[in-house]
């Protein structure tokens, strides 16, 4: 399946009457495949019935690709079963590392990105499109620490990854905003310099200041709707790149809804608006 | 230095645990990398403790939110995740309560957060048809000594000395019980989930030592057998048609060969 240039939401069970029953042009939906691991039961039936008649992607939170050895081979044996099951249009990783001497945390990590990680990482990728049969796509993550020792840029770096991998990049736009508050450095310089061809995926979400630190340290926590200066730069990038895939992601205080829907249609529309800005580029 | 990554790790552990001087050699240090770590730490902990509290809403009710996440951080110190996979998180969690000094005064939480995680494990079992209403009514003679019952994927049961199963039960009323007294008579759960929905019933003794015969694969006749010597007056008829309308049986199979014969 081409994967169509429409805005999606996150699934969440509490909504899965709601999103069969949702209307089916171009509205897609992305679940975190870990909550899918099973051997079978309600909520596979729910996703089955779901992806009758709207895509479906895959959208790994654990696979801890950066972490410094392979990805857990039960894991991938796992993802591949919902790869072959649901047929997603898109399957997608977090440059992050959360898994390492069979201890999970339910985080994503930084690292400094360095040649020697690049290459652990490019392997474990590989390791990963291998055991799925198919290009995933890798997403940027939220950084809340200034690491010493890397040898690469972010973007440099993902960049590097699908060169020599082949794979895909998923751009979280909060993300990049939420790294760049806290780190000092200039979101709309990162999103100008994402390479349009990799880009397959983009991710909206909202975030929160900390408890203590105020807005200096802000959290994506996936809590809150997307905020307006992420609507902003996500303006920007698909005025640059054109329309991707768009997802409304939202993990905690889970609205209603129509109000994830309501934030779906807002991203549709500037997906079309940047779609008929570009034909009329063409066209004159 | 290529050698340099697999140490970071280490590094970022050691931090992670508390020991934030650990990056010092050559990623960082300073207020905002403890900062920093704090987010992490926080979104771990809160990440472990909402999944394993998820497994345990019977148990919520009995101890409360505040209670309940309280023990889920102290149990995720001491029994971390295994897999990035945190549907089945939490299977120490009902011994690790026992040893609880905080529980201490409550005994029989261990047993009904055993029953939460039987819930779970049915929900998440692969799926299957559950055999057929008037399967064993079916059957002739012979088959009742050549065969068995598989039970389904979903089936799981546990057996008590006291009331805990109608305890559990009455605990998944919107309106739970204000106050419940334990009865030391023996009783069983079953719980079984033939289609979308977990069932469970109640079940006595019989029924409990049926289910054991058929989880060893004994012929349905040495099964019933069983079930009778464990409950003398069961009304075997009755028991049986109950438990497979419940749909806690798969396909009929041939029974494993009798040890006690040579």
């Amino acid at each position: 399946m081409t994967p169509s240039p429409h805005a999606g939401v996150g699934l969440k069970p509490q909504h899965y009457a709601e999103a069969l029953a949702a209307p089916a042009h171009g509205l897609w939906f992305e679940v975190h495949a870990e909550n899918y691991m099973a051997a079978g039961g309600p909520r596979l039936a729910w996703l089955d019935a779901i992806a009758r008649d709207k895509p479906i992607s895959l959208h790994g939170v654990g696979l801890s690709l950066a972490a410094d050895e392979p990805p857990d081979a039960g894991h991938l044996a796992a993802l591949r079963r919902l790869v072959d099951r649901y047929r997603p249009m898109l399957v997608s990783e977090h440059l992050a590392w959360s898994m390492r001497q069979g201890v999970y945390v339910p985080d994503l990590l930084p690292f400094p990105r360095t040649r020697a990680a690049l290459s652990r990482i490019a392997d474990n990728v590989a390791r990963m499109q291998d055991a799925v049969g198919r290009q995933v796509l890798i997403e940027n993550p939220s950084l809340y620490l200034p690491l010493d020792g890397h040898e690469m840029g972010e973007v440099e770096f993902l960049a590097e990854l699908a060169r020599r991998t082949g794979c895909g990049l998923l751009v979280d736009v909060n993300n990049i905003f939420v790294s760049a508050n806290n780190l000092g450095r200039s979101a709309e310089a990162y999103v100008d310099a994402v390479p349009a061809a990799l880009v397959g995926e983009i991710h909206l979400a909202g975030h929160d200041a900390d408890e203590r630190m105020g807005r200096a340290l802000l959290i994506d926590t996936h809590a809150a709707p997307v905020a307006e200066p992420v609507w902003a730069l996500y303006g920007r990038l698909i005025r640059r790149i054109g329309p991707r895939p768009t997802l409304i992601e939202r993990d905690g205080e889970i609205p209603a809804f129509p109000e994830l829907l309501a934030e779906a249609e807002r991203a549709e529309g500037m997906l079309r608006a940047a779609e008929r800005a570009r034909e009329a580029l063409l066209d004159a | 230095m290529p050698e340099a990554a697999p140490a970071f790790h280490d590094a970022f552990a050691a931090a992670l645990a508390g020991d934030a001087s650990a990056l010092a050699a050559g990623w960082g240090s300073g207020a905002d990398l403890d900062a920093g770590l704090t987010v992490y730490r926080n979104t771990i902990a809160k990440g472990c403790a909402d999944a394993l509290t998820a497994q345990f809403p019977t148990v919520e009710k009995l101890v409360g939110e505040a209670w309940l996440a309280a023990a889920a951080i102290a149990f995720a110190k001491d029994h971390p995740p295994r897999q990035a996979s945190l549907l089945t998180y939490g299977q120490e969690f009902p011994d690790w309560l026992a040893a609880f000094p905080p529980a201490a005064d409550l005994p029989h939480l261990p047993a009904i957060a055993r029953l939460d995680l039987m819930w779970t494990d049915a929900h998440l079992a692969a799926d299957a048809e559950p055999l057929p209403a008037g399967a064993f009514a079916a059957l002739g003679p012979d088959d009742l000594g050549r065969l068995t019952a598989e039970l389904h994927p979903a089936t799981r049961f546990a057996r008590f000395d006291l009331t805990l199963p109608a305890l559990w039960r009455a605990l998944q009323a919107e309106a739970a019980p204000e106050a419940f007294e334990l009865d030391e008579t023996p009783q069983g759960l079953l719980m079984t989930r033939p289609r979308l929905d977990i069932e469970h019933r109640v079940i006595g003794p019989g029924a409990c030592a049926f289910l054991a015969a058929l989880t060893d694969r004994r012929a349905l006749a040495d099964a019933a057998g069983l079930a009778l010597a464990a409950e003398p007056d069961l009304a075997l008829d009755t028991a049986f048609a109950e438990l497979i309308a419940l749909g806690a049986f798969g396909r009929l199979i041939p029974a494993a060969p009798n040890r006690d014969q040579p």
